[in-house]
């Protein structure tokens, strides 16, 4: 008799996504118990308002607030409207020279070229989630892939991804990046945020996490019930996509989450090496600008923290958060971590 | 062993061969014309045809690889544009030692503080103590490296003033040496003594660690603790004289001249000009790697003390240290000494950062900066020696694990 | 003379799901040189037992009460060591006086003050006191006992084979290294010459070549672990050896090999063992008594004759069916019917009601405790066999 295992009845599905949402609330009532996970948690949920909101903080402090820093021009036909992000312009009325300490208008200050520092960390906010988010999912996308593949058939196959890993596992990442970002402003290329997220993805997704996914795929690939799968006439591709892949998900969720922290901060670093003169706002470029303009370590004395605390502080927080997430995750994934 | 360390060149050799394919497709598969890419403006023209010559640029895409690939295995790396016409040979010699220096340094002391602190947090399996500890290691572990390095400067060298701001050297100190020892130096900053001297700090610290090192092996062979005490004290106590003796004494005299001289100098002097400028990459450094040894650590403790050994050993009634030092920590360090070593592997990453901040001129700043000014010749040849760098490196990791584990043998 | 007796002892473990009663209200004692067999159905709670007398536990366990007495002869001149400790003092048996319960406060001249535990009373009972020459026996009581004390009651008092024996050693040292570890911490005044010599001998006397002490773990097979784990259980000349299924990882040939040699040094040497096992047959081989568990319960105990020829609980009956006879073939378990309790929420009254065949109301209800059926055979049931 044939078994057709590749198509099955609906009954099924639905079997297997109670199951699936039965794990589901089990991991989560498990991810609750782990306070640092829930510590990443918090922030991260912090960090996504922040970037949920930003259209709501210009528009209402354009109401109450920055109204007054619209300017009519007498004689020119010109409306310069106070743009929170890049500034005024050249606008001498509004460009004060040097840093506004916060104040009610601008509740974390202003740059010395006039915007607000509370609006560009918002604006960013979202940006980084994005470019972080989709980083990471090119990442495990490939790497749960290749790591299901490599396991599955072994031999040559093997043999060629885990030395390509190898490769990829020498290089300084941050190294190459520089370097490849070096070559793509040199080529004429636009570096938006989808671009470096493709790079980004690309560069992780090869290295390490094929190896891990690779040895976790291995241990499913004995299970019996592969066999039997296997002996059902489950197709090659059946068996990987249906068995193999989906029991190492949990684990490419894990990684996922460590790869949204070097995401995130490989754009911080690239940006503050101005090495990424396409994306006009983030947080890494806030913090390149308050150094090379000489907020920092300049100015004798002068401590204008409100120009670099936040930016440093929120590529921080927001790195941990997903890497303390990553770890409250496995805490349920890695049995050997977890309390009885 | 030796087959498998064989066997282990012919993979490296291998894994090299792909790098350098990659680094090569990097570059040669830029759109444009390619001898751009070696040649530009500030090239005078001879030297464009030596260039051309050399890569090979006008001959078909495999002739130039197999060009550019002869050319990395005989370590032919080109002239710098920027610093034309230093071979990429001398600058990477040149900057590589500096990055060493500092990582190493601080990856030791990262990883001893990470290692003993990892240890107690694994083995107190407090909720409070785990919280803090895990939340706290994962802040330095995550920090944006070059904001938490400008804190540091901030608040200790430019807000408290205990340490320069940046550099590698005094610039109020060295314009008026005007030799060292048998070096005389150039006039602009005395980098060619800056560097004779640094050498010679890497040659001491290189000597120390065998010595120490060695002392260290040998005293494992005697079972009393107190003649373990006595060669590890004795071999402490030649090499402190030793340094102290050859530094006075052996090495040679500093001559200071000139308008710019303030003061005679010693020999000393200079090495502690250097090294004073190493103390705070070096703290910063420490506080942001520690803390992933420690969580490393703290993991593989957790998974150690899960053993059947571990109860077997607190079953012989051994002391509670006992347990957790020689039987839980000693097999949770496998992996950590691994990752130590991967982990200097990988130190140029570090390094860009560090050294971009601190404007410490290792091989990181250089690869940055190269980056910035398009200087390729540099960019290829900071990579390649990278790679290179991280394989053996990665070679390294697997002798130690071999050495600490007595179930690998590698044949 | 008794070597450890030990009184309503209760561990239960707490998890996720409640408390697991693991051990309950189990009380038993051994005499010097006796071995006695614990059995029961695998998850019953011997190895946690084996732990709690060791009180190796993990850190979601805890002693709930009772007492683990660790017996020695009273020697006048190692009475300090005892100082401040929870004892019992049992007197010469000419004497006539009651053995006593508490902590000994005081040692006055050739006399010892206990102070009796108060045991619900409110005012504090008034302190007894003991001269030299009273004492027969000394019983250090373990569950109070501190850490640092315990350590050293570990290995030379009382030294176990653990169940998962093969994984007992650490594998980055030498064999050698880790028997005369234990042997360093517990007789440092033994040079590492001599202690090595004797670790030869055993090696020799378990069968196993003593050059094999330089190997390293991953370097033996599986029984020739077990058989190093046997020399290492002997390293300080224990008191008493508790063997946790020390067997079951080998095959039948080299295990009966195993038994009789463990047997055979046990005897040689004095010592005392509890031999730990789900199977009644290899129980029966090496051990004078045999203790019956289930669901964390002592529930008979009995010299092996007995045993086998007139079983008091059906439980005991029910084990018993498999094996027809002490030399017979041994043919497959019977499965009981029903399953082993849930030792989280066990079954009210006797634990074995459920599956028991000659159950009654009151087992349901109230739970037996254990009575002598005859002399050398307690049970506790309410329906016993005879
Ligand atoms: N560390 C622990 N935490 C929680 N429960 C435990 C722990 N160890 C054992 N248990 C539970 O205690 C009960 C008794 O376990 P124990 O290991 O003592 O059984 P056993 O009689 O030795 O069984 P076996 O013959 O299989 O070795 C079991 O129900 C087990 O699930
Ligand atoms: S007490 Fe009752 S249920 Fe329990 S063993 Fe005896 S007869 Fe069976
Ligand atoms: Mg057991």
């Amino acid at each position: 008799m044939q078994v057709t295992t590749k198509t099955l009845p609906p009954s099924l599905w639905r079997v297997r996504m109670h199951l699936w949402l039965k794990g589901m609330g089990q991991s989560w009532s498990t991810f609750r118990e782990s306070p640092i996970g829930v510590t990443g948690l918090v922030i991260i949920v912090f960090f996504g308002l922040l970037g949920a909101f930003y259209p709501i903080y210009p528009w209402f402090m354009g109401k109450i607030a920055w109204d007054q820093e619209t300017i009519q021009k007498e004689g020119i036909d010109l409306n310069i409207v106070y743009n929170p992000i890049f500034g005024v312009g050249n606008d001498p009325l509004l460009i004060k020279g040097f840093p506004q300490p916060p104040s009610l208008r601008h509740p974390l200050g202003t740059n010395a070229d006039g915007p607000d520092v509370l609006a560009q960390i918002m604006y960013s906010a979202s940006r980084e989630f994005l470019l972080g988010m989709m980083a990471a999912l090119i990442t495990v996308i490939i790497g749960t892939f290749i790591g299901a593949v490599a396991a599955y058939y072994g031999g040559w196959i093997d043999t060629l991804f885990m030395r390509l890993a190898d490769v990829f596992v020498l290089f300084p990442p941050i190294a190459f990046l520089v370097v490849v970002s070096a070559l793509v402003q040199r080529a004429g290329i636009e570096m938006t945020h989808m671009l470096l997220a493709l790079i980004l993805g690309l560069l992780f997704g090869f290295g390490s996490i094929t190896i891990v996914l690779k040895s976790q795929a291995l241990t499913i690939k004995v299970k019996p019930y592969i066999e039997a799968a296997r002996v059902a006439g489950g197709s090659s591709f059946h068996i990987i996509f249906a068995h193999i892949i989906p029991n190492i998900l949990p684990l490419s969720f894990l990684y996922m989450m460590f790869n949204v922290t070097t995401a995130i901060f490989s754009e911080a670093a690239l940006s503050f090496f101005g090495l990424l003169p396409s994306i006009n706002m983030s947080w890494g470029l806030m913090l390149f600008r308050a150094h090379t303009q000489g907020w920092i370590l300049g100015h004798q004395g002068a401590f204008y923290w409100w120009v670099w605390m936040p930016p440093g502080l929120a590529v921080t927080l927001l790195c941990s958060a997903f890497y303390l997430v990553g770890r409250g995750l496995d805490e349920i994934v890695n049995p050997r971590l977890r309390k009885r | 062993m030796a087959k498998y360390i064989l066997k282990r060149l012919f993979q490296i050799i291998l894994t090299l061969w792909i790098y350098l394919t990659i680094v090569f497709l990097l570059l040669y598969l830029q759109p444009g014309d390619i001898t751009s890419f070696f040649i530009n403006n500030r090239t005078p023209p001879e030297v464009r045809e030596q260039i051309k010559a050399q890569f090979g640029l006008n001959k078909p895409i495999w002739e130039q690889y197999t060009n550019v690939m002869t050319n990395f295995v005989t370590l032919n790396l080109g002239v710098s544009f920027k610093e034309y016409p230093r071979p990429v040979w001398d600058i990477v010699t040149e900057r590589m030692p500096r990055t060493a220096l500092l990582f190493v340094t601080a990856a030791i002391i990262s990883f001893c503080f990470g290692f003993i602190l990892g240890r107690l947090i694994g083995w107190r399996r407090g909720a409070a103590l785990e919280y803090v500890s895990t939340v706290s290691g994962v802040f330095l572990w995550t920090v944006f490296t070059p904001w938490f390095a400008l804190l540091m400067i901030w608040l200790f060298a430019f807000n408290f003033q205990w340490f320069p701001l940046k550099g590698f050297i005094d610039q109020n100190l060295w314009p008026g040496v005007q030799q060292v020892a048998d070096v005389s130096c150039d006039l602009t900053g005395g980098t060619n003594c800056a560097n004779f001297v640094f050498n010679h700090i890497l040659l001491t610290a290189l000597v120390v660690t065998l010595i120490l090192g060695a002392a260290f092996i040998i005293s494992r062979f005697f079972a009393e603790q107190r003649t373990r005490w006595l060669i590890n004290g004795s071999a402490l106590a030649i090499t402190v004289i030793g340094v102290f003796n050859y530094w006075s004494n052996s090495i040679g005299d500093v001559k200071v001249g000139g308008i710019f001289a303030t003061r005679p100098l010693s020999m000393m002097d200079l090495a502690g000009d250097i090294l004073y400028h190493m103390i705070l990459p070096i703290i910063t450094l420490t506080l942001i790697s520690f803390a992933g040894t420690m969580l490393l650590t703290r993991n593989t403790m957790l998974e150690s003390l899960r053993e059947d050994y571990i109860m077997a050993a607190r079953a012989k009634g051994l002391p509670d240290k006992a347990v957790r030092d020689r039987h839980a920590a000693r097999n949770a360090l496998l992996p950590v000494a691994t990752y130590f070593v991967i982990g200097l592997a990988l130190s140029v990453d570090g390094s860009i950062f560090i050294e971009k901040i601190f404007t410490w001129k290792g091989m990181g700043w250089t690869l940055l900066s190269s980056a910035t000014d398009q200087d390729y010749p540099v960019i290829i040849g900071a990579l390649v020696f990278t790679g290179i760098f991280a394989l053996f490196a990665h070679l390294a990791a697997d002798v130690l694990y071999a050495l600490l584990d007595p179930r690998i043998r590698y044949d | 003379m008794a070597l450890l007796e030990v009184k309503d002892l209760s561990m239960h473990y707490w998890t996720r799901k409640g408390e697991v009663k693991a051990v309950d209200e189990v009380g038993f004692s051994l005499e010097k040189g006796e071995s006695l067999g614990l059995v029961g159905e695998s998850g019953c709670g011997k190895t946690s037992m084996a732990l709690t007398l060791l009180k190796l536990l993990p850190e979601n366990a805890k002693i709930l009460k009772g007492h683990i007495f660790f017996y020695k002869e009273f020697q006048p001149q190692t009475a300090n060591a005892l100082l401040g400790e929870m004892v019992n003092l049992v007197p010469q048996k000419a004497n006539g006086r009651a053995s006593t319960l508490g902590r000994l406060t005081r040692i006055e001249g050739e006399k010892l003050l206990v102070q009796p535990a108060r045991n619900g009373a409110t005012k504090a009972p008034s302190p007894v006191s003991f001269s030299f020459s009273e004492i027969a026996q000394v019983g250090l009581d373990l569950v109070p006992l501190r850490e640092e004390r315990m350590q050293r009651v570990r290995w030379k008092g009382i030294s176990m084979i653990f169940q998962a024996a093969m994984n007992s050693w650490n594998p980055v040292y030498r064999v050698g290294d880790q028997i005369l570890e234990a042997m360093q911490t517990h007789l440092p005044k033994t040079s590492v010459q001599q202690s090595k010599k004797r670790i030869a001998e055993l090696f020799q006397m378990v069968g196993l070549d003593p050059r094999m002490m330089e190997r390293y773990p991953h370097e033996y097979s599986g029984g020739m672990k077990q058989r190093a784990v046997i020399a290492m259980a002997l390293s300080c000349d224990p008191e008493l050896i508790i063997a946790d299924e020390p067997t079951t990882a080998l095959d039948v040939i080299v295990q009966d090999k195993i038994l009789r040699e463990m047997r055979q040094i046990q005897k040689q040497l004095h010592m005392s063992m509890i031999y730990i096992s789900h199977d009644i047959a290899v129980i029966a081989e090496v051990s004078e008594k045999i203790g019956v568990m289930y669901g964390g319960k002592l529930v008979e105990l009995a010299d092996t004759q007995t045993i086998f020829e007139r079983p008091a609980h059906p439980y005991t009956k029910a084990l018993m069916s498999s094996f027809p006879n002490l030399k017979g073939e041994k043919k497959k378990l019977e499965a009981l019917p029903g399953e082993p309790p849930d030792l989280i929420s066990p079954p009210t009254g006797c634990r074995f009601h459920p599956r028991c065949p000659y159950a009654t109301e009151v087992c349901k209800e109230k739970d037996p405790v254990l009575e002598v059926r005859q002399p050398g055979q307690v049970a506790a049931c309410w329906n016993p066999l005879h």
